[in-house]
């Protein structure tokens, strides 16, 4: 493909489209967008294919009723199977890049070095990683957070822990230009995140890769042990089917998300002998603690996310540290959704808006959940939390508590059923946990991971160390689900810089 | 005759009785010619039991207060009839299912053989703190579904900011802020 490449909306197709390309890309959040511009930049002719919609800075109105709907998968109402867990992914050009909040974190080298040395993922030791994680830092303006950015809710967070005396620091992002509006989890308004919509589709048309959003790859085509290309549909405003879009390609880059890739590759029938497809998916699943101040917070202002408490984190496998605490208010929506109880009690609840600030602990998860085909083809997500991550799940909310109150506030509620409200931090060392178990508090994870893992040993990993599938010759990886194990934080920079790494690989097999 | 005909037998009868005993009573609610012309989803006996619902969910901490908008003051059925448009098919029928669930058996955990919509305030709530408390964790999930729906519609109106001190979007604020 030569020249400049275009985006092309599925809605506005009039009829069957038919392509032949070296390589097509499923996805464009953070590791399609980085596949697509990578292999274009070889000079190799792409597609990348979007199930969402193109939508701008333009569109992103900052209201919760007609964001969700537009941004997310299932319009924010996707759940586990038994409904305990909302799962929210992104949906549209730049995926969940477009919604996230910008947290940018390294991929620890402790977890590169589980990685090597437990799950046989070669060639990607923090050394061999250090160029990816500089170069995508760079692409994206990372930056450390200034502390004059911090809203009243990090800085309660901070407070805490320094009262405390707990491990915690200021969190990097990648915001140039922000405006600390704070609707950051619904589209940036002024176009300051520097995401995969804002910066790297445009570069990856740049080099002449073509997108096409609103279209939804239904297969993976294969034979003999080679791909073939793939089958999608494109949709209408309304997501009636509008044109079929077949691409003929010699290499297929899966980049939809751990819930997304594994569904297409399950229902492609991908060869898959020893089961690891949507196995051992991992999603950091977090709840919430709310705490009330005496006075004005508006946390809903400013960088939703800019300081971090890690004194319950290490990356050690069993460790009994693996919690992950940062800021996380919500708007009003939102909000509602979480604040326990209904009716009377729950508007009571609201009315104290003003003066939340909310921490949630998420799980560095050891919980083995998997992903299969669903009723009409849906993905079915199955987790059931292990009693070890529930452990860590009730340590973290206590903890949450405990630095809410050290960090100033008057009550701190956990939004149990029924729901726990604490006047003094004195309460949590008598305080049962009880109330962590499925539906006993609200949860949600945001971070899907692993269920297409890399390794060199075919018995226990989908594809290779280069991210190309052990038995399918042609199909690569290049999304959260190629981690072996959870992050422990925020998994863009680790899959924008995996999807770096491994491209060469891909452009390889694509001039073999 | 076997245990399994027999089964099936039995099985098959109590199909026959509850659909016809839920084609009954999805009569006898009342819904304006104009309201039922813009349903895009929802029957109209399914716009009722929402607005029953969203009512009890969204219920006003002071009754007196007027300046509260009510669920039916923002039409949260009403939104939630054209949300469910954009909602997956399986999501949409899920659902509706509920809908029906609420409306004519989940009384009886109360003891109550009236429909949702027949009971009184109080009732109404004792029906759905049952579920949001429920031993069964889908039944958790499913109220919890139907709580983040209804305060969707309901959380949307700027009107319903101001209860809670909330200035709304930046973008395409009207001169003097949302009213």
């Amino acid at each position: 493909m030569s020249g400049r490449g275009v985006i092309v909306r599925g809605r506005d197709l009039q009829a069957d489209v038919k392509l032949e390309v070296d390589a097509v890309v499923v996805g464009t959040g953070a590791g399609g967008s980085i596949a697509a511009r990578e292999l274009a930049r070889a000079g190799l002719s792409v597609v990348a294919l979007e199930e969402g919609g193109h939508h701008t800075a333009a569109d992103f109105t900052q209201r919760e009723d007609e964001m969700l709907p537009m941004l997310f998968a299932d319009g924010g109402g996707r759940t586990t199977k038994d409904l305990a867990i909302r799962v929210l992914q992104g949906r549209g050009v730049g995926g969940s890049t477009v919604h996230n909040t910008n947290l940018c974190k390294r991929t620890p080298d402790a977890i590169l070095e589980l990685w090597r040395q437990r799950y046989n993922v070669s060639g990607c030791a923090p050394a061999d990683m250090r160029a990816a994680f500089e170069q995508i830092e760079k692409d994206l303006s990372v930056s450390e957070i200034p502390a004059a950015l911090r809203n009243p809710n990090n800085d309660a967070l901070r407070r805490g822990a320094v009262a405390l005396g707990w491990k915690s620091g200021p969190l990097k992002h990648n915001r140039v230009g922000c405006q600390t509006s704070g609707f950051c989890e619904l589209g940036c308004a002024y176009d300051a995140k520097q995401n995969a919509l804002k910066v790297v589709v445009p570069q990856a048309i740049e080099a002449g890769a073509t997108v096409y959003a609103d279209v939804e790859v239904v297969r993976v085509n294969h034979a003999r042990g080679r791909v073939t290309g793939v089958s999608a549909i494109a949709r209408s405003d309304s997501g009636s089917p509008r044109a079929w879009v077949d691409v003929r390609s010699k290499i297929v880059v899966l980049a939809a998300s751990a819930i997304g890739s594994a569904v297409l590759a399950k229902k492609s029938g991908i060869t898959d002998p020893h089961d690891q497809i949507g196995k051992k998916l991992r999603i950091h699943p977090g709840a919430v603690v709310a705490g009330r101040f005496d006075r004005v917070m508006n946390s809903q202002y400013g960088i939703p996310q800019s300081y971090e408490c890690t004194e319950h984190l290490d990356f050690e496998e069993g460790s009994d540290k693996r919690v992950w605490i940062v800021p996380a208010f919500a708007h009003p929506i939102g909000t509602a959704s979480t604040l326990p109880g209904f009716g009377a009690s729950h508007m009571k609840a609201m009315r104290a808006y003003g003066q939340l600030a909310v921490l949630t602990a998420m799980v560095h998860d050891e919980t083995e959940g998997r992903v299969e085909v669903g009723e009409g083809e849906r993905p079915l997500i199955t987790y059931e939390m292990t009693e070890a991550d529930r452990r860590q799940l009730a340590k973290g909310l206590i903890a949450c508590a405990r630095l809410l109150f050290a960090g100033g506030a008057v009550e701190v509620t956990i939004p149990a059923i029924p729901p726990v409200t604490l006047t003094s931090a004195s309460e949590l060392d008598s305080l049962s946990t009880d109330f962590v178990r499925p539906h006993g508090v609200p949860l949600t994870a945001v971070h899907p991971m692993g269920t297409m893992r890399m390794g060199d040993d075919p018995k226990t990993s989908v594809v290779s160390s280069t991210g190309e599938h052990h038995f399918v010759q042609g199909l690569f990886v290049a999304d959260g689900s190629l981690f072996p194990t959870s992050l422990g934080g925020p998994p863009q920079i680790s899959i924008y810089s995996f999807a770096h790494h491994l491209a060469p690989h891909a452009i390889a097999r694509a001039k073999s | 005759m076997s245990r399994r005909a027999v089964l099936a037998g039995l099985g098959s009868a109590l199909l026959v009785t509850g659909s016809a005993v839920a084609i009954l009573r999805t009569r006898g609610y009342e819904v304006s010619e104009e309201r039922r012309a813009s349903l895009v989803v929802l029957a109209p006996w399914q716009l009722v039991v929402l607005e029953h619902i969203a009512a009890r969910i969204a219920a006003p901490d002071d009754a007196t207060d007027k300046s509260i908008p009510s669920a039916y003051d923002v039409d949260v059925a009403g939104f939630v009839d054209r949300y469910c448009a954009g909602m997956h098919a399986l999501l949409r029928r899920d659902l509706l299912r509920l809908l029906g669930f609420i409306e004519h058996m989940a009384p009886l955990a109360i003891k109550k053989t009236a429909r949702f919509t027949h009971l009184v305030d109080a009732d109404q709530d004792r029906v759905l703190a049952w579920m949001e408390s429920n031993d069964q964790g889908l039944m958790r999930g499913a109220f919890a579904s139907i709580k983040a729906l209804v305060f969707m519609g309901y959380y949307r109106d700027p009107r319903t900011w101001k209860v809670m001190g909330y200035a709304g979007p930046f973008v395409k604020r009207p001169v003097g802020g949302w009213q």
